[in-house]
């Protein structure tokens, strides 16, 4: 059997998936990023092959993305964050039109034609409120880890309102708060209402229509998906937790196996002519 | 008067090349000129070279350079380009020092160089008018006049007379490095994955800071270097780049498409490669020279042959490199090569073949948003 994999680089972890032939999941991996992207996505990309059991010879075609997606050296073409997700979310989902993706520090929402191409997009550019390092930020300055932010949010009762505007402002707020006597877990719950009140800004610049699919590390927070499904009243799609990390790696597995059935339909690849001068035409001619 | 290079592995060596490239203080030309020689500015797009060459001048192609144009930024009007300014900056700026500056008539900002070129400097500044009509009878014999006129002007500033074994030695020395430039670009074609379109610019563009023998000595180190290379070759598309026949596009721009597609031909400082194939060494040298530029040429949107259909030039560009696609780019301002665009456009729509169409400066330092467009280009083709 023949496998493609995709390999997405993103800012905070890097994620493999390995896809059959048939289309099913054989395995994925995830590591932080870290600063030596082109060791990671290898040490990621083995990862997921030894937890799929198989031989890198086994893996017909890879396609890196991501925004280190350059760093791949072993992958055989490379596709932009935005497509390999409206790839991956309309596998899932496959009647998305719009995504919201929420990842360590960007914020995308994608809107899509019947044939999953992008037809517009908007990105939270240069700034990390609205986006998972917000969160991070949010617990740090309350004493708390990433790990523990699931937590947080299951105990909170009302969210304290946070402004959201800068992530470096927050801090002052969130002192602000903490001073007053609030909750930690009312403090970050605020923080994710103010989160999602960006996302949907976002959404609507793109002029999102159903079906919503959501995507990224902050969607581990069953939370996140309650409350944006009530700010857009309608249900919303969120890939099962194994995979919700893990779209753009499965989009671009994705897109390897279109890729690979497209050359191996191929007869052989055009070869460039001879070397020849850009001469002229005889005169006349 | 380049040595950083000498026996280091490619990487290191392309890295000297960027570096010496990338420095606008322009070390070569002033060590040529510290140690006594007389150095030609020439302006884009094509200038015969090999009659400086031969009178022992270093020929320096004033390509312009990303830095700030303070003080010609007075002399030119904002409308124009930005390489007028930026060529005549770094002169008024005193990053060089010239002995003749030659523009040519290719639009009318260049030829109006000359005239604030010639009113700011003490050197001798002067337009070389390469024949407007490339299919005329009379056009060889002209273009031949033209460049003896130019060398009875290169004379003097050199000092010496100028022998036609001068010319030939000089023509063979041009015809050595046209040989290694087209072996370059066969790289480029065949097996793209070996030389990004970034390495290969850095290693043309030197011909215009260096004297050609030296030019010729990195070039034939590069080519030895390269057969050894190992990059794995990764599926990508395949680009013709259309659009650097006069203005460069910033070499970080270059890096940026190069990491998306395989950039397989382009016309990028094609007035150093204009002359395709060796300048027979037999006979009156000049003639030679000058039949070469009408007969034996690329094309550009600054020359008007009309045995040489621009539209026609590119896609067949195109098909001789095994391209899918184009890039048809321009220059901020570039009356020339803007014009072109429609025309290449249309061209390429009617044979079927996807183009992506931009637009560069030399002074840019975002890509972001070039990169995103062009991926998303390149990806509807990939993934189609």
């Amino acid at each position: 059997m023949t496998y493609t994999a995709g390999i997405d680089v993103g800012a905070t972890y890097t994620k493999a998936v390995i896809l059959s032939a048939s289309g099913a999941v054989a395995a994925t991996a995830l590591k932080n990023t870290g600063f030596k992207l082109g060791e990671v996505s290898r040490q990621v990309f083995e990862a997921a092959l030894a937890n799929a059991g198989l031989h890198a010879s086994a893996i017909t075609y890879i396609v890196a993305t991501g925004f280190g997606r350059h760093t791949v050296a072993f992958a055989d073409t490379q596709a932009t964050d935005l497509t390999a997700s409206a790839h991956g979310a309309a596998w899932l989902f496959p009647n998305t039109r719009t995504i919201l993706d929420v990842g360590g520090q960007t914020m995308k929402a994608t809107r899509l034609d019947p044939q999953r191409r992008v037809k517009s997009f908007r990105l939270n550019d240069k700034c990390a409120a609205g986006t998972g390092a917000f969160l991070e930020k949010t617990a740090r300055y309350m004493g708390y880890t990433t790990a523990e932010i699931g937590a947080l949010l299951a105990a909170s009762r009302q969210p304290v309102p946070i402004s959201g505007v800068c992530a470096v402002f927050a801090e002052s707020e969130v002192i602000n708060q903490l001073s007053l006597g609030s909750a930690p877990a009312d403090i970050m719950l605020g923080a994710v209402v103010s989160l999602v009140g960006r996302s949907v800004q976002l959404m609507k610049r793109v002029q999102m229509e159903p079906e919503f699919t959501l995507i990224g590390g902050i969607l581990r927070y069953e939370r996140m998906a309650r409350l944006v499904r009530e700010q857009l009243q309608t249900d919303v799609n969120v890939p099962p937790p194994d995979l919700v990390q893990h779209v753009g790696a499965l989009g671009a597995a994705v897109l390897g196996r279109r890729r690979w059935e497209k050359l191996a339909a191929q007869p052989a690849e055009p070869a460039p002519r001879p070397l020849a001068p850009d001469a002229a035409p005889a005169a006349g001619a | 008067m380049f040595e950083s290079w000498r026996g280091k592995p490619l990487e290191d060596l392309l890295y000297e090349c960027r570096e010496l490239l990338e420095d606008t203080s322009f070390p070569t030309v002033a060590r040529w000129r510290d140690g006594g020689g007389k150095v030609a500015g020439h302006f884009q797009v094509y200038f015969p070279e090999e009659i400086a060459h031969a009178a022992g001048m270093l020929p320096f192609k004033v390509r312009g350079a990303p830095v700030e144009a303070v003080r010609a930024d007075s002399l030119f009007g904002s409308y124009l380009c930005s390489i007028l300014k930026t060529s005549l900056e770094l002169a008024l700026s005193e990053r060089i020092r010239l002995d003749l500056f030659v523009t040519h008539p290719i639009c009318d900002a260049a030829r109006n160089l000359a005239a604030v070129w010639g009113r700011n400097f003490p050197h001798p500044c002067q337009i070389l008018y390469l024949p407007q009509n490339a299919n005329a009878a009379a056009a060889p014999a002209y273009l031949r006049h033209e460049y003896g006129r130019l060398l009875r002007l290169l004379e003097p500033i050199a000092g010496r007379r100028v022998s036609d074994a001068d010319l030939r030695a000089s023509l063979a020395v041009y015809n050595r490095n046209r040989a290694l430039l087209r072996e370059l670009y066969r790289i480029k074609r065949e097996t793209p994955w070996q030389l990004a379109a970034d390495e290969a610019y850095v290693l043309v563009a030197l011909g215009g800071l260096l004297r050609r023998e030296e030019h010729n000595q990195i070039l034939e180190t590069a080519l030895a270097l390269l057969e050894r290379r190992t990059n794995k070759k990764q599926d990508r598309i395949r680009l013709v780049f259309e659009g650097g026949f006069c203005e460069q596009p910033p070499l970080d721009l270059l890096r940026v498409i190069a990491r998306s597609c395989y950039v397989v031909d382009d016309d990028l400082l094609i007035g150093l490669r204009w002359v395709l194939e060796d300048v027979p060494l037999e006979g009156d040298p000049l003639r030679n020279l000058a039949v070469a530029y009408l007969e034996n040429s690329s094309y550009s949107p600054v020359q008007h042959d009309l045995r040489k259909p621009k539209e026609q030039m590119l896609l067949q560009r195109i098909a001789r490199s095994g391209a899918e696609a184009a890039i048809i780019a321009a220059a901020k301002m570039c009356e020339p090569g803007l014009e072109e665009q429609a025309g290449y456009a249309q061209a390429l729509e009617a044979a079927g073949i996807p183009y992506f169409i931009g637009e560069f400066e030399e002074k840019m330092s975002t890509f972001d948003q070039m990169e995103l467009q062009l991926q998303t280009f390149i990806e509807n083709i990939l993934f189609a």
